[in-house]
């Protein structure tokens, strides 16, 4: 090249990076070593900086790690494509063999990454030595990251070579070092996946008895999913005859770490194990693990419940499952029952509205009773689906008197949980019935202790009123939230303000006029000035609410509001003066829109 | 008064710290505004009392759900923002910003926390360190503190302090002409008010376990709120399990603000409404739900059970 000279510069700049005394720029260095790349050409990048990048692996792991990344990330494009592309191996070959796990795990990654562009010669001339060298190498930490390089290696390669790998995976499933033999069990579900199925019974099966009878427990618990990944491949007929003592040995497993993988996986495996197997066997299993000694199989059995139930009859679920349930909300420990709570109300669309009604109906009663409020929380927020399964009005005469209950929970949150419930509930109850069971608590929630209940309480009154229309909350909201300005203690008062700011956009211009705004003004003179500038504020909606009610509600505004903003925007307190100036410049700026008033809304 | 303000309130709501420039320009508006204030600030009814929070910020987003936010609910915040928890920049900064958008809503006091020895040892400099890779925003910060006030007077009858008496100080006025705009001294008067606690078996003063400040007991307590005319002295500076502890015949009540303290300690906290007439009124509350994120996670989580 001509210029090179003039491009040599920033190169040696970028060069003299990668050996700063700095992290920082040497890392930068890295980043940008596609850049440099591309700057010294297709050539000189295969014949010098991927040398250089060999040779420089004796640095901090955090350089190491963006270097392992950098190299996956399309390099080959700038040593010269496809063809060239196996000259990266060696730079992460080096890292795939270093102490730090982060830095192992990218470089296999990124080998993973290029392995894709190899060519089938490639592959038996460059990859197929690498794993090889890995593999039988002297330090654990390679034959760690080779266990993961033979699912990407195997489909690539020839049928010699293919017999070659898998008594080489062997080789590693049987390594002294429990690491290794770690690596073997997590990668062996993978490595599966691209074996033919005569491979998978006279290969696979010896590897995975071999690591599912090792002595570690945390090599058998990585297991479940290679056991998951062989019975995927086989027929019922052959999972049955080559896996069912498999099955049933990791159920039965001493260490719980092991059950609590088969218990976290359990859906997973029945779906690969065919219907006949579930029925014969697993259920049973699945039972044993929902009466688990420890309470972290339990939970993570109970996570599965549904997902397990919907490959079985109601008939079965009804006699098998159901009593474990119950006996889970029961259970000791209360994370299980918090488990359970979230799980148990996908049953319902199984079992049908009868069986729902007579049988999880009871379990959801006790359960909203739990005194583990993650237990009643869970159920509540659950609902839903149960309301789908047997209709309002079943659930609501039965859980009424528990919801009611919850509704004066200590747990604020819980009291929140119950208040978000609530217009559904009134969707589907009807206005009568909602007066009658449920009127009074949303009125309560209002005078509540917590200011976060206050003010969902005032939100679930909007969407009330959305519900069942202005006219209704005339004369059922509205006096009572009027009521409550005349309270002694300020924050109650305020709760009214606040409420009246929340419901007015939904309010027509006789309820502003006739029954709010004499409230609303009469609080001008409030002695407190938290109440009158909450006062400004509201004022401002309430105006932009009327200005949107065409010219009468432009003169109630005038006649009525302007003024009471004014006499505020004189008052003593820096905050009131501050509001009021705000409303009035706001009512004043006159014809706003509908959206505006949401945005302000939204601000207050 | 600037948006830019509203905006960097709701930016600290969410836990998002400052920008190191726009800290230093709120810490100057900070200190125009509290250098105006007293030793002994004059505070209105109704206002909400509360103690420690010691960098518990989604503890403290617990404490405004229960009470309400600022400005609508009126607060006294009786020092020791700092120190110990894992969010004292965004805490800290969150109260001031509130300070000086609502000047009169709001009411800081100091701690004996906030000050620059202390602030060095129990992780309030660390902290500005680690997330400002410059000390700074700690400095910019403990220039605040001295312009903090030492007590507050609820109508006149409410005398809120972070620690207690002192042995030296036996009407309020006294307090007044403390020259407070230094670092906290390691004795005399400005210390005491700062570092005393009250003991229930003492009979006058005590030396303090502590090395600053002293004990003192209810006959002090007594003499005291009688000379001065008072009600009740208010004060934080120890844990309570309960959340707040009343003594000496309800002439004095430690307030706790920091539930589970320091994320482990299991306690409750409180908030003291007093209404317009002085009635009391104790809200307990617990610490904010593990999902958020009260305790940051330290690294990834290593790879399930290996």
């Amino acid at each position: 090249m001509d210029n090179s000279g003039d491009e040599l510069y920033p190169i040696a700049i970028l060069i003299d990076e990668l050996r700063s005394e700095d992290v920082q720029l040497r890392l930068n260095a890295i980043h940008r070593v596609s850049t440099i790349a591309l700057a010294l050409g297709p050539q000189r990048a295969r014949d010098e900086l991927i040398p250089f990048l060999q040779d420089s692996l004796d640095d901090e792991d955090e350089v190491l790690l963006a270097l392992a990344e950098e190299l996956g990330r399309g390099m080959d494009e700038y040593i010269g494509g496809k063809d060239w592309a196996h000259l990266l191996l060696g730079p992460l070959e080096n890292l795939a063999t270093v102490e730090e796990t982060l830095v192992r795990d990218k470089a296999t990654e990124s080998i993973t990454k290029i392995s894709t562009l190899l060519s089938p010669a490639q592959v038996e001339e460059f990859f197929v030595p690498l794993l090889r060298r890995l593999s039988t190498a002297d330090w654990f930490t390679s034959r760690t990251s080779g266990a993961s390089l033979y699912p990407p290696a195997y489909p690539q390669s020839s049928d010699a070579t293919k017999d070659e790998l898998r008594k080489l995976f062997l080789g590693l499933a049987s390594d002294d070092t429990p690491m290794v033999r770690r690596a073997a069990a997590k990668w062996l579900g993978p490595f599966v996946k691209t074996f033919s199925k005569q491979h998978v019974i006279s290969d696979a099966l010896p590897i995975y008895r071999k690591l599912s009878s090792d002595d570690q427990d945390s090599v058998r618990l990585l297991t479940v999913e290679d056991l998951i990944a062989i019975a995927e491949k086989l027929d019922p007929a052959e999972v049955k005859e080559q896996l069912l003592s498999s099955i049933r040995a990791e159920v039965g497993d001493k260490s719980w770490r092991v059950r609590y993988m088969v218990a976290t996986h359990f859906v997973k495996l029945a779906e690969a194990v065919g219907v006949d197997i579930v029925r014969e066997e697993l259920v049973g299993a699945f039972v044993q693990l929902l009466k688990d000694n420890e309470a972290e199989v339990r939970t993570a059995a109970a996570g599965q419940i549904p997902g397990f139930a919907k490959l079985l009859p109601p008939e079965v679920i009804l006699a098998r499952i159901l009593p474990c349930v119950r006996d889970l909300s029961l259970d000791a420990s209360q994370h299980v029952r918090a488990a359970l709570g979230t799980q148990i109300s996908g049953l319902a669309p199984l079992l049908g509205r009868e069986a729902t009604t007579e049988h999880l109906l009871p379990l959801f009663l006790h359960m909203l009773k739990d005194e583990f409020p993650d237990v009643r929380l869970n159920i509540i927020s659950k609902l839903e689906l149960v309301n789908t399964v047997i209709g309002i009005d079943c659930l609501a005469q039965s859980l009424l008197p528990a919801i009611v209950e919850l509704a004066e929970d200590k747990q604020w949150r819980v009291r929140q949980a119950i208040i978000e419930y609530i217009p559904l509930l009134a969707t589907q109850l009807g206005v009568k019935f909602f007066d009658e069971q449920l009127g009074n608590l949303c009125m309560s929630w209002l005078g509540d202790n917590v200011y976060s209940i206050r003010e969902s309480a005032t939100i679930n009154l909007r969407k009330l009123t959305e519900v069942f229309g202005v006219e209704w909350a005339r004369g059922t909201i509205v006096p009572k939230v009027l009521q409550m300005g005349s309270h002694p203690n300020y924050l109650f008062r305020m709760t009214t303000i606040f409420a009246i700011t929340t419901i007015a956009p939904t309010l027509t211009l006789e309820i502003i006029r006739d029954n709010v705004l004499a409230t609303v003004i009469a609080l001008v003179k409030d002695p407190i000035p938290n109440i009158r500038f909450n006062v400004a504020k509201s004022l401002e909606v309430l105006a932009l609410t009327l200005a949107n009610k065409g010219a009468e509600g432009h003169d109630v505004a005038q006649r009525r509001i302007v003024p009471a903003v004014e006499t505020l925007r004189n008052d003593p307190d820096a905050d009131v003066r501050y509001f009021a100036g705000r409303a009035l410049e706001r009512a004043r700026a006159g014809e706003i829109s509908e959206t505006t008033i949401f945005g302000v809304l939204w601000v207050l | 008064m600037p948006s830019d303000l509203d905006k960097q309130i709701e930016q600290l709501k969410r836990c998002e710290p400052l920008s190191e420039g726009q800290v230093k320009e709120l810490c100057l508006k900070a200190r125009e505004i509290l250098i105006e204030e007293g030793n002994v600030q004059y505070v209105d009814a109704p206002v909400t009392i509360c103690g420690d929070i010691h960098g518990q910020f989604f503890d403290l987003l617990e404490l405004f759900k229960m009470g309400g936010f600022c400005p609508d609910t009126n607060y006294l915040f009786m020092g020791d923002f700092v120190d110990r928890g894992f969010y004292s920049v965004e805490t800290f900064l969150l109260l001031l910003a509130f300070k000086v958008r609502y000047p009169d809503r709001i009411t800081l006091i100091r701690g004996n926390h906030e000050s620059r020895q202390i602030t060095q040892v129990y992780g309030f400099f660390d902290e500005c360190q680690r997330k400002y890779g410059t000390p700074n925003v700690w400095r910019y910060c403990c220039e605040v503190f001295d312009y903090l006030a030492l007590a507050a007077i609820v109508d006149g009858r409410v005398l809120c302090v972070h620690g207690g008496l002192s042995p030296n100080i036996t009407s309020i006025d006294q307090i007044r002409v403390i020259d407070r705009k230094q670092e906290v001294p390691h004795d005399g008067p400005m210390c005491d008010l700062l570092w005393s606690d009250p003991d229930g078996d003492l009979i006058g003063w005590g030396l303090s376990p502590r090395g600053a400040g002293f004990l003192f007991g209810a006959d002090i307590v007594k003499m005291f709120t009688h000379s001065n005319d008072i009600d009740l002295i208010a004060r934080a500076h120890q844990l309570a399990m309960e959340g707040y502890k009343l003594m000496f015949d309800r002439k004095l009540v430690t307030v706790w603000s920091a539930p589970n303290y320091c994320y482990r300690c299991g306690n409750v906290a409180s908030i003291l409404e007093l209404n317009d007439e002085l009635q009391q009124e104790y809200k307990v509350f617990q610490h904010a739900p593990t999902d958020t994120r009260s305790i940051p996670v330290k690294r990834p989580a290593p790879e399930y059970f290996l």
